[in-house]
């Protein structure tokens, strides 16, 4: 198994708070596979993602990109960048364009493409993520699920190997969750990794090939889906149970 | 009825600027180079404001709200609205240079009205100078309600760059644009949350209610933008939000209306 992501003994305490977000967080993640990445809210799955791209630097521990240490000097988080992209959980948050078009152009410009080239690259994620049809639109007339797909085109125009994308499908109704699926599952046939955040079992279940469980700034589970919904222990320690028989209608606390 | 209230003023702008917004997306020249429209706009305005004659002013308004409605499309009505909102204002603050209120009899005035103990007077000049007043900025208004209902902000920023206004001050136009409009949803949402709370129930819970969502609004237009630098960042941004310019194409029929309202503008002045 080749790894594209490692984190060694990493640790991160955002300013002003008591409790690390990362306590020596350990974690090799597999190339080419659709990671899960499940954890209570808090749990520090998005200082991972944040890790991943290099938007935050750890305070200790050491985390590497195909073997290659991530440094923080002034040409690294560049490099890191392209071959990273991330999708926050919120679009509103990413596209800060007054036109989709731009807003998805952004990246491409960045890497220093010309005017053509990154034309082209616009046009590519947009047909991939289905916004074609938007890109004279300003992004505030765009719906929930036209936002998030527009952020996904944004960030796959830069071409990334990886994609990691924080509780992309969270907020969106089934068709776009769906419509999302599909272009992770185009993504990944192209051979990228991509990794999402959810608290949702079921996709867990039904997409992803590896699969990580965090708890308080740690990993406790890393590995397929099956050794952890089979593995009644694991799923009782991490609170998982309880969602999962909920679901199902086993063990279900009475309040459901 | 909760009371008006200074949350309920930012939402109804709020719907004001995006009626507008709407309107400068989907009008018939929205895909005409921005220069032609601006220009135009710009040109008429100066001769409005040089000329300063109430025909001028009133000829530029017919011709604005023509070019607007029959040209590009955007509904006559709204323009209406928008100048007649203008010109509301614009009324209130002329009556305080075309009449003067006072508690003593004033001199050497032509026309007086005694309201009780207030001597209300004023002269042909004074009415005058209200009248020009009123129409040029009436005339100007029109001028530029044709750019904000025919050009998009990506647009006028998109010329901003190539008539070299710095890029910082592009960037930061484009980035409160945008920002204006999640603050405004979040404001809506807010707004909601504390009504269906009784937030508005009484003077007293209103004051109460706009402070809390002032002071909250705030706090979240912070914590935004601090999350839109990191997407920014994760984009490999370089202190230059640099984006593809948009596609234009050139419409002579701007020209040509351009031609004709500063000819007739022209024609109208010498004839005062």
């Amino acid at each position: 198994m080749t790894c594209i992501l490692e984190f060694d003994d990493v640790s991160y305490l955002y300013p002003g708070r008591e409790t690390f977000a990362l306590r020596g967080f350990t974690l090799a993640l597999p190339r080419g596979e659709r990671i899960a990445l499940l954890g209570r809210n808090g749990s520090g799955r998005t200082t991972v993602f944040l890790r991943c791209n290099g938007l935050c630097r750890p305070q200790a521990g050491v985390v590497r990109f195909v073997g290659n240490v991530i440094q923080h000097d002034r040409k690294s988080p560049r490099w890191l960048r392209q071959q990273v992209g991330i999708v926050f959980q919120n679009p509103d948050d990413q596209l800060f364009s007054t036109s989709v078009g731009q807003d998805i152009s952004f990246g491409p410009l960045n890497l220093d493409l010309d005017a053509a080239a990154a034309r082209r690259r616009v046009q590519e994620a947009a047909e991939m993520c289905e916004v074609s049809d938007l890109l004279d639109r300003p992004t505030h007339a765009l719906s929930g699920g036209e936002k998030a797909r527009v952020a996904l085109a944004g960030v796959l125009a830069m071409k990334p190997d990886v994609l990691v994308a924080d509780e992309l499908l969270s907020n969106l109704d089934p068709w776009v969750r769906l419509s999302v699926l599909g272009i992770f599952h185009r993504l990944h046939r192209q051979g990228k990794t991509l990794i999402l955040a959810t608290h949702d079992l079921e996709v867990v279940q039904s997409w992803a090939s590896f699969v990580v469980v965090m708890n308080a700034g740690q990993a406790v589970f890393a590995g397929a889906p099956d050794d952890l919904l089979g593995n009644e222990m694991m799923m009782a320690q991490t609170g998982l149970a309880t969602v999962w028989g909920a679901r199902s209608g086993v063990g279900a606390p009475e309040l459901l | 009825m909760a009371p008006f209230s200074a949350s309920r003023l930012a939402l109804i702008s709020g719907i004001a600027v995006h009626i507008i917004d709407r309107y400068a997306y989907a009008n018939r020249i929205r895909a005409v180079d921005p220069a032609y429209k601006v220009g135009l706009a710009l040109v008429v305005l100066i001769l409005c404001l040089v000329l300063d004659e109430p025909m001028v002013g009133l000829l530029t308004v017919g011709w604005m709200w023509s070019l607007a409605t029959l040209f590009a499309g955007v509904p006559g009505l709204a323009f209406g609205r928008i100048l007649l909102t203008e010109a509301s204002f614009l009324l209130l603050t002329t009556v305080g240079v075309a009449i003067s209120i006072n508690t003593k009899p004033p001199t050497a005035t032509d026309w007086i009205w005694r309201l009780g103990p207030l001597w209300v007077s004023s002269t042909p000049e004074a009415l005058n100078l209200g009248l020009h007043l009123v129409t040029r900025a009436l005339g100007s208004a029109a001028a530029m309600n044709f750019v904000a209902l025919t050009t998009p902000l990506v647009d006028i920023v998109e010329l901003g760059r190539r008539l070299g206004v710095p890029v910082l001050l592009l960037d930061m136009m484009t980035v409160m644009y945008r920002l204006n409009f999640v603050l405004l949803d979040s404001l809506d949402r807010m707004r909601t949350a504390q009504e269906g709370r009784l937030g508005y129930s009484s003077f007293r819970c209103s004051m109460r209610s706009i402070g809390l969502l002032a002071s909250r609004l705030f706090i979240d237009a912070f914590q935004r933008s601090q999350r839109l630098q990191k997407a920014l960042d994760s984009r490999g941004y370089d202190q230059e939000l640099r984006v593809l310019p948009s596609q234009y194409h050139r419409d002579p029929a701007i020209l040509l209306a351009g031609v004709l309202v500063v000819t007739s503008q022209l024609l109208a002045w010498r004839a005062a």
